[in-house]
């Protein structure tokens, strides 16, 4: 019982530093964007101002139990997903359910929510959303292949499937998985474009366009929940790919520097990109990054 | 063993009782139906033991049935999924004609299905297959809608695996002088490599046939189509598991003993997973669920034969452990699509949107066959998935995982499309009158989708048999490390301990649940799908909003250039090049005495000519 209390003290610990630093990072990715953009922009801490306030509003409508769902579904897949990515290697604070899944079950899980959200979406009928919502699986299928390829690289060459066997292995070496195997990091970089959702691949959401896409009917307490999905995501995801392919972090400091390194590739090349059509963007991934994911696995076969 | 003729005597008699109960009453036959269904059932799973066996004799030739384990396994799909599929079909055929056409068929199926798993000699094995071949066929031809192009094509691949299954028999008992499938396993390794060759080849084309692999899949979408839904559950769901069932005994004790069998099985896996991936393609593409749901079986059906044909122990339990699932979500996905056929008449996803407040149960039952069939944790559909990718990553196959990936993300966009099309989206005043459907159609549909979210956590429960049923084929115990009841784990040591993610999941969903609705939900109002912010403006009541037609095209657009060729088109060229032929044939038959009489003063102008040469 005190096992279970102590593992469910990490994960709101857990949780409470994703979304502070998911949070953050949105922040300070809009001051970026508007710097470059040449405007001032908002603090960096706006996006703080904006969920608490969202989650101090009341609800008064809703459009059936999927929709109610919607949010709970989505927030399942990314503290999920973080729960599942160890935070910080070589330390006991955050085991949270590390062993207890591996890297394809990550794959599943991270594509629950999405597919809960979209349910929700759904119900409200609205026509905006329902489009986000393909665009947004299609878009899913178009990532998810270098990115695959990238991790069945990593597994083969390593004979683990699990994110602690990977982190082990490059304990042992001392190289970071980047390094070693830069075939399928670039893959699953090119990859990461799709699953951040920046330009050029904002087809999603497409804000003058689907006018935000599938969370255009939330408002109040159903948006807060999903943005601050979106922030855990975003930290679970990019802890995972430092845990991956840069060894880990021993620490928080070294741990933020190394997210946010990497947070800003897909951001900054966002920010001066326009916005691909549905198909364009499904086949970018199927052309480069897919040719990169080839490689890598030739890479692993020969190396194994 | 008494009980087995027992239980064919009760499926053979019911079914012509049932046939012409109707004549009597409808009830009469409905409870007649049922209990023709139900009662061998009862007898199979509490009066037949495991290794037992019944020989005897027929003309002579003596014949053998019994149960292994293996084919119990089989016997659960087929018994299982026949009785839930029994009692809904009362429920569906509710008022509907030729009742006792559709029950006559149905029992006969359940019964040939049961037969072919518990033969063990060769002649009572190809009866059953054929009594099922024809209550399928005649099944398919139930509502009379396109009989010609739906109902023949399937009756001719059915009749090309057929022959080449009689060939192979044939063959067998030439060497052999004997009809026990045991005896022809012994014999296997003392045949010539020409028959070793063959034999399995012609097996495994009989089959593929009713696995519905690439390229002999094209009577799938048709004939799924076209049958009733009620029986449609049943022959997606185990009729196809037949073929699976043969070619996991025909690769296992053949094709496994050969040097050149890692070919085979090659060869196999990768059709397969082209089904897979290219089948996916054609579900998302459709605008009927019948269709939609029909390609997805196809496709299903290739990770099935991806994972019995790689062959390593995890993919084989993988293959086995889809193919209960499949026979679970995709016989509920089924009955769903039938349920609502009878409540509204369509089953156009252009047609009708927004039924999951006037059907919540059958919402739910579609919900978990989506979720199952996406492979999404924590239900059952999962646990198959994840097997069958750690199978093929530590088997080798590095290209063939990414081709089933891709199939398995690209069904996302047919799972949402489904869920979508029929109860999400805007709410029709046209569908407004649609109520839930009755009892004996929601019950099997939600007692499948709860077993589906049982097996998601505990898939010990069919591990287990299929643990037995691969020692009975040669393969050596797996419990404990590569599965056990609530864990599992892959070649390497990996593992998913499922317990604790069910719990966590629960949890996290519970408590941002309550975060949403906390001290709000009673200050809120529902309001229809016509309230809404399009554009921020809000929409008139008469304003069209449904979003159906051309669903996935962007994706589409993405993927056409693959989907240009199509299996069909080459086999409607191959049938219209024999047309031709034929039609040349027929023209030599004029009719006209004279052109006979030319046609014999040539012939014998010709012999005169080359008599040197022919004689």
């Amino acid at each position: 019982m005190e096992e279970v209390l102590y593992n469910i003290l990490g994960a709101v610990v857990t949780f409470i530093v994703a979304f502070v630093v998911g949070m953050t990072y949105g922040g300070l990715t809009r001051k970026i964007t508007a710097r470059v953009q040449n405007r001032k922009g908002p603090p960096f801490y706006q996006n703080f101002i904006d969920a608490f306030k969202l989650a101090s509003k009341k609800t008064a409508i809703h459009h059936g139990v999927m929709h109610l769902m919607g949010p709970a579904f989505l927030m399942v897949s990314s503290v999920m997903t973080l729960l599942v990515v160890p935070v910080l290697s070589g330390n006991n604070w955050f085991p949270n359910l590390n062993f207890h899944g591996d890297l394809i079950f990550l794959l599943y899980i991270m594509t629950f929510g999405p597919l809960g959200m979209a349910l929700g979406a759904g119900q409200t009928g609205n026509p905006n959303s329902a489009i986000g919502v393909t665009r947004g699986l299609s878009q899913m299928v178009g990532f998810e292949i270098p990115w695959v390829m990238a991790l069945v690289a990593l597994m083969i060459q390593y004979k683990t499937t699990s994110i602690t066997g990977l982190m082990d292995a490059q304990a042992q070496t001392g190289t970071w998985l980047m390094f070693s195997s830069p075939f399928a990091f670039i893959a699953a970089v090119m990859a990461m474009f799709g699953m951040f959702r920046y330009s050029p691949f904002d087809i999603v959401g497409a804000p003058t366009e689907l006018a935000s896409g599938p969370v255009s009917e939330n408002g109040g307490k159903f948006l807060f929940v999903m943005m601050s999905s979106g922030s855990v995501f975003t930290f679970a995801k990019l802890t995972l790919y430092i845990d991956l392919f840069m060894g880990g972090a021993s620490n928080l400091v070294i741990l933020l520097i190394k997210t946010f390194a990497l947070y800003m590739i897909p951001v900054l090349y966002g920010i001066t990109s326009p916005r691909y059509r549905t198909e364009q963007a499904v086949r970018w991934f199927w052309g480069w990054p897919t040719f990169f994911g080839l490689l890598a696995i030739i890479q692993a076969v020969i190396l194994k | 063993m008494e009980t087995f003729s027992i239980i064919f005597a009760i499926f053979l008699g019911g079914a012509v009782l049932t046939y012409f109960a109707g004549k009597l009453s409808s009830v009469v036959q409905d409870i007649l139906f049922l209990a023709t269904v139900l009662v061998p059932t009862y007898l199979f799973f509490s009066g037949v033991s495991i290794g037992s066996s019944m020989p005897f004799s027929l003309e002579g030739i003596s014949l053998l049935w019994g149960v292994n384990h293996f084919g119990w396994l089989f016997s659960l799909i087929v018994l299982g999924l026949g009785s839930l599929a029994a009692v809904y079909s009362v429920g569906y055929m509710k008022g509907k004609e030729r009742r006792g056409y559709f029950y006559l068929n149905f029992v006969l199926s359940v019964m040939s299905m049961l037969g072919i798993v518990i033969s063990q000699d060769l002649i009572s094995f190809f009866i059953f297959w054929e009594i099922m071949t024809w209550s399928s066929y005649l099944m398919v031809i139930y509502s009379g809608n396109d009989v010609q192009r739906i109902g023949i094509k399937y009756f001719v691949f059915s009749a090309i695996g057929a022959y080449a299954m009689l060939m192979a028999i044939v063959i067998v008992h030439s060497v052999t002088h004997t009809f026990f499938i045991e005896d022809m396993i012994q014999a296997y390794g003392q045949m010539s490599l020409q028959l070793q060759i063959w034999i399995p080849i012609l097996f495994l084309l009989a089959f593929a046939v009713k696995a519905a692999m690439m390229p002999l899949h094209v009577w799938a979408p048709g004939a799924y189509s076209n049958a009733p839904m009620a029986y449609t559950s049943l022959f997606s769901g185990a009729l196809s598991k037949m073929g699976v069932y043969g070619m996991v005994i025909i690769l296992v004790t053949m094709v496994n003993r050969l040097p050149q069998g890692i070919l085979f099985r090659e060869v196999l896996a990768w059709l397969g997973g082209i089904t897979a991936a290219m089948g996916t393609l054609w579900a998302i593409k459709q605008d009927d669920a019948k269709k939609l749901l029909a390609y997805s079986s196809v496709a299903q059906l290739g990770y099935i034969i991806v994972g019995v044909s790689i062959g390593t122990e995890l993919a084989m339990m993988a293959g086995l452990f889809l193919a209960v699932m499949h026979a679970l979500f995709k016989g509920t996905l089924f009955m769903v699509v039938g349920a609502i056929e009878k409540q509204t008449g369509t089953t156009n996803f252009t047609e009708v949107t927004g039924l999951i407040r006037k059907m919540p149960w059958t919402f739910f039952a579609a919900l978990m066959g989506i979720i199952a069939l996406a492979g999404i944790p924590p239900l059952g559909g999962f646990i198959g998935k994840w097997m069958l990718y750690e199978s093929l990553i530590t088997s080798d196959h590095y290209l063939l995982v990414i081709l089933i990936f891709f199939s398995s993300t690209a069904a996302f966009l047919y799972c949402y499309k489904f869920l979508f099309g029929f109860f999400l989206g805007q709410e029709e005043k046209e569908w407004a009158h649609v109520k839930e459907a009755p009892a004996t159609m929601v019950v099997p549909m939600v007692l499948m989708g709860i077993f589906m979210v049982v097996l998601g956590t505990f898939p010990g429960i069919v591990l287990n048999p299929i643990n037995n049923g691969l020692m009975d084929l040669g393969y050596v115990d797996s419990y404990k490390h590569l599965w056990e009841t609530s864990i599992i784990f892959n070649s390497w040591g990996d593992h998913v301990i499922l317990q604790p993610i069910l719990y966590s999941i629960m949890g996290i969903f519970i408590f941002f649940l309550i975060f949403v609705l906390w001290k709000g939900y009673k200050g809120t109002r529902y309001v229809t799908t016509k309230d809404i912010s399009s554009s921020g403006e809000v929409p008139k009541e008469d304003e069209n909003l449904t979003f159906s037609v051309g669903f996935m095209q962007p994706f589409m657009r993405a993927v056409a250039p693959v989907m240009r060729r199509q299996m069909d088109k080459y086999y409607t060229g191959f049938a219209n090049g024999l047309e031709g032929l034929f039609d040349f044939v027929r023209r030599i038959y004029t009719g006209n005495a004279q052109t006979y009489a030319v046609y014999v003063v040539v012939f014998i102008v010709i012999v005169l000519l080359f008599k040197d040469v022919l004689f």
